[in-house]
This record gives structure tokens, sequence and C-alpha cells, in this order.
């Protein structure tokens, strides 16, 4: 970050979209859009007076005078507090929109127009190019925002809120546009120049998962919705928790603290992750992206597990129906974070999905005695075993700090070792499934894979749903023969699963020993010479 | 300069360079044939760190280009069949921006420009945006790129299959520029005719492998199994020359007609003189007399076809 404004790849943005004609046709029309929307505001208000002054002199009640003397009183106030959020919302959107756009299309635009090699065999650190395109690619629109800036700061300080609070607006817009340009620099990586248009579609569905994270904010996750730019926006804009858009604010450790801190936190440390994952990759080709290293995924797994017990939102109400709330107990705390975990490995499983060649070197050196099953560039099973002992131990301190709350069961932690269990075992079946695909010449293959996979557990509800129609306990059979849906049966004491869950663990082994045996085949097949390019 | 060891890349089912080990020294024109898919691009493209290779390494100017890759770059001057540029800047802006990104000391990029905008010959153009450039010019500048850091390896893979021959002319004149100021280029390229006479050493690649390498005249010399001559005469004296050269048993393959022919010949250069004079002196009056050399076309097809493997 330091001295950004001399990195070439930041000049070279701002000299092709800041021409100086450009420049000042965006400052012109962004203050000439401020002016009008002033205008609007200050006719908004004006009415607003008019309406309860006619009241006032029609109705003669000294609510009417009040309001009214109220509205006079503090016209010009109520005008720009109504102008700076108008600002900040308007500003807000089109930040987070256009850096996430801006920065999907990054990559795989370099790609697409055959650039992407030259700036690869440049001197440019990946460290330097990522700064450059993530703070250049949107640069018109923070060329727009700056122009705004006076005239938000006017407004807020005019409105009543206090410089802090105006200043912590541009501090949580840097911040989430960072996150999301970093988040669609990313997705840009994963894409090759024919499959620029999916990006561009990836890109709006993540900023509508973004946007949708907002909802989050009433759940046992709630600092989650810190990291939607609507969360902060509306938090932003001075509206109290009382009113309709204001919400109670995050508890992290059960201590509640402000929205922005939180969004700052939550953006700033994904955001250390999204960057951790480009500079390794950045600069690598296409075929030889790997997100994260083997630690680094364990890791990555360790810091989600962590984040689900810091946001962990204990709060439950007492009504004539009893205890309510997210968690009522530490059972219902442990099925949550199985499941979370049932995400999170196939996540980690994903990123550390290895390129056909590396796993070929691997094996090569395995059968040679120079490597071993926990090698890099090896197969990602060890490694999903080993984050979910993690996070299993994760477990244990997670529901052990909240024992005050929810009273901690032996029985609670035997259930959830299973449950993890059955969870690590499907989890770990797809996953090898995907590095199967990989293996083969389909094209796209963990995509194609991923639809594979959905169409088995289509075919499993469909089976399901059939053995439902001769008994209920037939279709709970098939459930857990084929799906990890077990996990989340309440009524399970201790491991005293139905046997029908151990008989599908025992399945699912069996299909990742036919799996590992496919990806050996594959391994040894014989190389042909020549006619790779 | 350039240095391969034990260079190995697998593309999924696919081996594209085997084993490759070659040296290229300082100041060398390296030419590299080979038919598609031999793995010349593939060698290219692991020399200047845009691939890793499976196995072996890389090293130039003594820097392992998978290990160190920004520290190797700044030696490195790539081109390839391509020629993208970034539309939406001037001609000077783009090499400033490829100045700075190859680190280039902030004191000496705008004299660099202006040399190499000059050798490019695009200096009425370096205001100019590069949308509004002719194709030719932007392939221009694209040399202009990858010259700016004044490399001392050019890697070129077919640099040439896009250009006019006016722009091959002047590629083919900077790069012997370049190499006189003591580069090392490693070309790759079809037109083999491009390479003769160019290239002060080439190797052959097929299949992931480097059939042959060398001097072209260490390469045809080892090829070829006996020398090819030529010769003409007035005269009738064709019975005479036959019987002449059959005399000889180093001479094969005699294919003689009314006043001209050729024989292969099995002995070195220094014994053709004797045969000549054989010949003058049986009354045969030779016009000429002298080895036909090969050219690289016809040694590449040869090796292509499997005569001399």
């Amino acid at each position: 970050m330091p001295r950004f404004w001399n990195n070439p790849e930041f000049v070279r943005h701002r000299r092709a979209e800041l021409r100086p004609v450009r420049a000042i046709t965006v400052g012109v029309v962004v203050l000439l859009m401020c002016l009008l929307i002033g205008l609007a505001c200050w006719s908004y208000e004006q009415n607003l007076l008019a309406n309860a002054q006619r009241g006032a002199e029609t109705f003669a009640t000294d609510a009417w005078r009040r309001r009214a003397e109220f509205l006079e009183g503090h016209l010009a106030r109520n005008t720009w507090l109504l102008l700076y959020r108008w600002l900040v919302g308007l500003q807000g959107i089109a930040l987070t929109f256009w850096a996430l756009f801006s920065c999907a299309q990054s990559v795989s635009g370099e790609r697409d127009h055959k650039t992407w090699d030259f700036q690869r065999t440049t001197r440019l650190t990946a460290t330097e190019t990522l700064i450059g395109k993530l703070l250049g690619e949107p640069i018109l629109i923070y060329f727009a925002v700056l122009c705004a800036s006076p005239v938000t700061f006017i407004a807020g300080l005019a409105g009543g809120l206090s410089f802090g609070a105006v200043i912590s607006v541009f501090v949580f817009f840097v911040v989430l546009s960072m996150f999301l340009g970093l988040g669609g620099m990313w997705l840009s990586t994963l894409l090759e120049s024919r499959t620029r248009g999916v990006g561009l579609i990836g890109a709006l569905a993540l900023y509508g998962f973004t946007l949708a994270i907002y909802g989050m904010h009433d759940s046992g996750l709630p600092g989650l919705a810190a990291m939607s730019p609507l969360t902060g926006i509306v938090d932003l804009l001075g509206f109290s928790p009382d009113s309709r858009l204001g919400m109670a604010l995050p508890p992290l450790f059960s201590r509640q603290i402000p929205w922005l801190l939180m969004s700052v936190l939550l953006c700033c440390s994904f955001s250390a992750w999204l960057a951790l994952m480009l500079v390794r990759n950045l600069k690598r080709d296409y075929p030889e992206i790997r997100p994260l290293s083997r630690w680094q995924a364990v890791s990555c797994a360790a810091f989600l597990n962590f984040l689900i017990y810091a946001l962990l939102s204990p709060v439950y109400q007492l009504s004539i129906e009893g205890k309510v709330g997210w968690f009522p107990d530490a059972k219902s705390v442990a099925v949550f974070a199985v499941g979370m975990n049932g995400l999170i490995l196939f996540l980690m499983g994903l990123a550390t999905l290895t390129p056909q060649e590396r796993l070929k070197v691997w094996r090569r050196r395995r059968v040679t005695g120079e490597s071993n099953i926990f090698a890099d560039d090896g197969l990602p099973w060890p490694w999903l075993g080993l984050s979910a002992i993690v996070a299993y131990a994760l477990m244990i301190w997670g529901l052990l700090a909240w024992d005050h709350t929810f009273p901690l069961e032996m029985s609670t932690l035997q259930t959830s070792a299973i449950r993890l269990l059955l969870v690590l075992v499907f989890v770990t079946r797809d996953v090898l499934f995907l590095q199967w695909c990989m293996l083969t010449r389909l094209r796209q293959p963990i995509v194609k894979g991923a639809l594979f996979l959905g169409l088995y557990y289509g075919a499993a509800a469909v089976l399901t749903g059939l053995a439902a129609v001769s008994s209920e306990h037939g279709a709970h059979t098939m459930l857990a023969l084929l799906t990890p849906v077990q996990v989340f049966d309440p009524d399970v004491h201790g491991i005293a699963f139905p046997a029908a869950t151990y008989v599908g663990l025992a399945l699912q082994a069996g299909a990742i020993g036919a799996v590992l045996l496919a990806i050996t085949n594959r391994l040894q097949r014989p190389l042909q010479r020549g006619a790779a390019a | 300069m350039i240095e391969f060891l034990n260079l190995r890349k697998e593309y999924d089912d696919v081996l594209a360079v085997d084993d490759l080990t070659l040296t290229i020294p300082q100041g060398e024109i390296f030419g590299l044939i080979g038919p598609n898919g031999a793995g010349k691009t593939t060698t290219i493209r692991m020399a200047a760190g845009l691939l890793g290779p499976t196995q072996g390494r890389a090293v130039i100017a003594g820097i392992d280009v998978a290990q160190k890759p920004e520290q190797a770059q700044q030696y490195i001057g790539y081109l390839s069949d391509f020629f993208a540029v970034y539309e939406d800047l001037k001609v000077w802006e783009y090499l400033d921006y490829f100045a700075h990104a190859y680190k280039l000391p902030e004191a000496e990029i705008p004299g660099r420009i202006t040399e190499v905008v000059a050798q490019v010959n695009l200096e009425v153009k370096r205001d100019a945006m590069i949308r509004g450039l002719s194709r030719g010019m932007k392939q221009r500048l694209g040399i202009a790129r990858a010259i700016i850091h004044q490399p001392k390896v050019m890697l070129l893979d077919e640099p040439a299959s896009g250009l006019d021959p006016k722009a091959r002319l002047e590629l083919r004149n900077l790069l012997l520029s370049l190499r006189n100021r003591g580069a090392t280029i490693l070309i790759s390229s079809h037109i083999l005719t491009e390479l003769e006479g160019f290239c002060t050493s080439i190797g052959i690649m097929e299949k992931g492998r480097m059939v042959r390498s060398g001097s072209i005249e260490e390469v045809t010399a080892a090829a070829a199994s006996a020398r090819l001559v030529r010769l003409t005469w007035t005269g009738d004296s064709l019975a005479a020359a036959e019987e002449k050269l059959r005399s000889d048993a180093r001479v094969s393959e005699i294919k003689l007609a009314a006043g001209a022919g050729t024989f292969r010949f099995g002995g070195g250069e220094e014994d053709l003189a004797p045969i000549l004079a054989g010949l003058i002196s049986a009354g045969v009056q030779v016009t000429f007399f002298g080895e036909m050399k090969q050219t690289v076309e016809e040694l590449y097809m040869k090796l292509s076809s499997h005569e001399v493997m």
C-alpha cells in the first residue's frame, strides 16, 4: 500500500480512465447531482413545513403548532441531514457495486485481451499488481466519491452529526470497497477469458449475496450482517435501534460493539484471506492456481470456526411458549456448528484441490518414498481430517466458553463427534470426487463435478421420497445411507445413532475407497508425447 | 546465459517437454524449430516464468526463473506471436508503464522511452493514442515494450508470424543489433528460411524432445551422411568425368547429365581439391565445382521424416 500512487498498475488505470476532460466531466456531473439532490431535499422539507403550518392554522392544536415550530426551527438542519443520507446511500451503493464489478473483470479482462502474459513477465510482484488493480480498476468511482465528499462532509456536519460520525462513513466505504474489490478480483482470477461473461454473472450474484447478508442481523450470527453494504449504510445514516431501519448492536464474544467496528473487523479479516489467496496465485498460470496451501486451509477452517463462536448470539426470550431464540441450548449450538463445518470443510477441500500435474509428481515421489500423504501436492483428504479435528477442538472450546449460558453435557460432545465424522466422510467423498473430475479431460471439471454431485443428492432425495411411500422408517434409512442429513436429527443422545447411520458411514467409506482407486488409476495412465500447445 | 536443466513439463496426460537440457551462451541467437506441439512454446514460456516446470530448472543469467521470477524478469524480454497492447493509453504512457513495471531507475525512463520509440520508428506517434495506431505500428510498439528494459535475454515465440515483410526485416535488424550489444536470443519459428543466416545455432524439437542442437554447420554436418557436390563443365566430357569420379571409392550417388551433375563425397573438405584436380587432368573443362550446403529447411524436413534420427 505505501506509495500506491506510484504503483505502475495504478498509474496506468489513472492515466487511462482519468484523462482531464473525463475527470472534469465526472466532477461537474457529481456536483450537479449533489445540487439537484440538495434541491430535492430542500423542497421536501419545505413541503413538510408547509403541511405542518397549514395543519397548525387549520386545527390550531398545540401538537400541530409544536410540530410546525420544530420543523421551522430545524429546517436547515433537517435539509442537510436528508441530503447527507441520500449522498451516503447513493455513494455506498455505487461504490461497492462498481468496485466489485470492475475488479471482477480485472484479471479475466487482461486474459481476454491477451495482455496478462506481458504483465506477468514484468518485475511487478503479485502484491504490487494486486494493489495496483484493487485501487486502479475502480478509480473512476473513487474519483466520483472524492468529488462528492466535500458536499457529504458539509451536509453531515451541518446536519448535526459529529466529525467522527461523518469520517466513519468514509472509513466504512474504504474498508467495504476493498473487501468487495478483493472478492471480485479473486472471482476474476478463477475465470478463463472465455468464461468472462460467467464472471460478471458471478459478480452480480456475489453482490446480491452481500446485500442479502443484511438479513443476518436477525439471526444467530447477527454480526455477519456487518459484511453487507446495506448494514453499514443503514447504521451510518444514523437511524436509532428503535426506528424501522435501526438495528440492535451485534455481539462479539457476547459484548455488543458498533456495527462499523464489526464491519471493519470482518471485512479486514476476510480481505486478508482473499489477499493471501490472490498473492499466492496472481502470477501463476491458470491451471496452476491453488487458492491455499494445506496449512493455510486448516488455519482458515479454524478461523471460520472461531468466528462462529465469537459472533454467536445466545440471546433467547422467555415467552408463554417457553424459551425461544436461535440457540436455546448447547445441543442446538453444536448442531449448527457441525452444519457450518460441512460448508467450511467443503470450501477448504475446494481450495486445496491439487492440479493434475502436481498430483502426478507427488504420486511418483510417493512411490519412491520421497513424499508422504501429508505433502502439499498430495490428495486433500488428510488435511480435511485435520481441519475436522481442529473444528472439533474449537467446538469444545466454544461450548465451554458458553457454558454459563448453555450448560454443556458430555453426551452433546459425543453426539457432535459422530456428527462431525459423518459430515467429514461425506465432504471427503465429494471433494475426492471433484479431485477425480480434475484428472479427467472434462472442461470446467469443478463446475461439472459440482453438477454431478447436485444430481447425486437430487437422486437421493427422489429415492427417499419413493421409500417414504412405503414407510417413514424406510425414508429415514435411505436418508442415512445416502446423505449426511442425520446430522440434524435432534433426538439423538450420545452415540446412539440409528444403525442405518453407521451402515451409511461404512458405505461412504467404501465410496471414498473407490474414488481413491479411480484417482490412482488416472494417475498411472501413461503420458502421450507432444501436441500440448 | 540461458540454461535448461532436465526441464520437463506435463499437461494432463501429455508430456510437452521431456528432460530438456540445453545451454545457450551469451551473444548467441538460438533458433528453436519443430512442428506444432513439439514443445517450443512451452519451453519458451517456462523460460519466461509464465509456466512452472514439472521438473528441472530454467536458469536465466544464473537465476532460477521458477524460484526468483521477479529477479529473473529484469533480464528477460518476451515477445509472442500476438501483440496485445493497452488501447486506452498513449504510446509513451504504454512504454512508461512497462519501464516502471520493469523497475528501471526513474531518471533513465524518459531517455529510454525516446530511444526505443526511435528504434521502432514511432517517433511521430509518441503522443498518439494506441487505439488509433495501425496494426503494424501496434506490433512495433509490442517490440518496443519487450526491449524497453534492455534485456540480456530475448525470448521470442513465433514473433514474426503476425508481421508484414517490412516489419519482419525491421525485427530482424533490431534483433541483430541487440545481439551485437551482447544479448542472447532464443527464437522459435515456423518460417525456417527466416532463421537461416540469422541464427548462430539451432535446436530441432519434436514431441517434446530436442532431436538435435548446435551451430547450423554442426547440425547439418552431423545430419548429412556425405557431402553433396555440384559440378558443371563445358564440352563433351561426360564419360571422362563419370569415369574419373567412379575411380574414387569415396564418391557415390553420381548423377551426371550433359554439362552438369552432382555426386556425394564421403571425405573431408580438404579432400575435394584432388578430386577437382583429377577431373581437370582428365580433360574435363570444369566451370563450377563446389559443395552444396544443406538449408535449415532441408535439414528439418530430413530430420522430421526420421531420415537421420
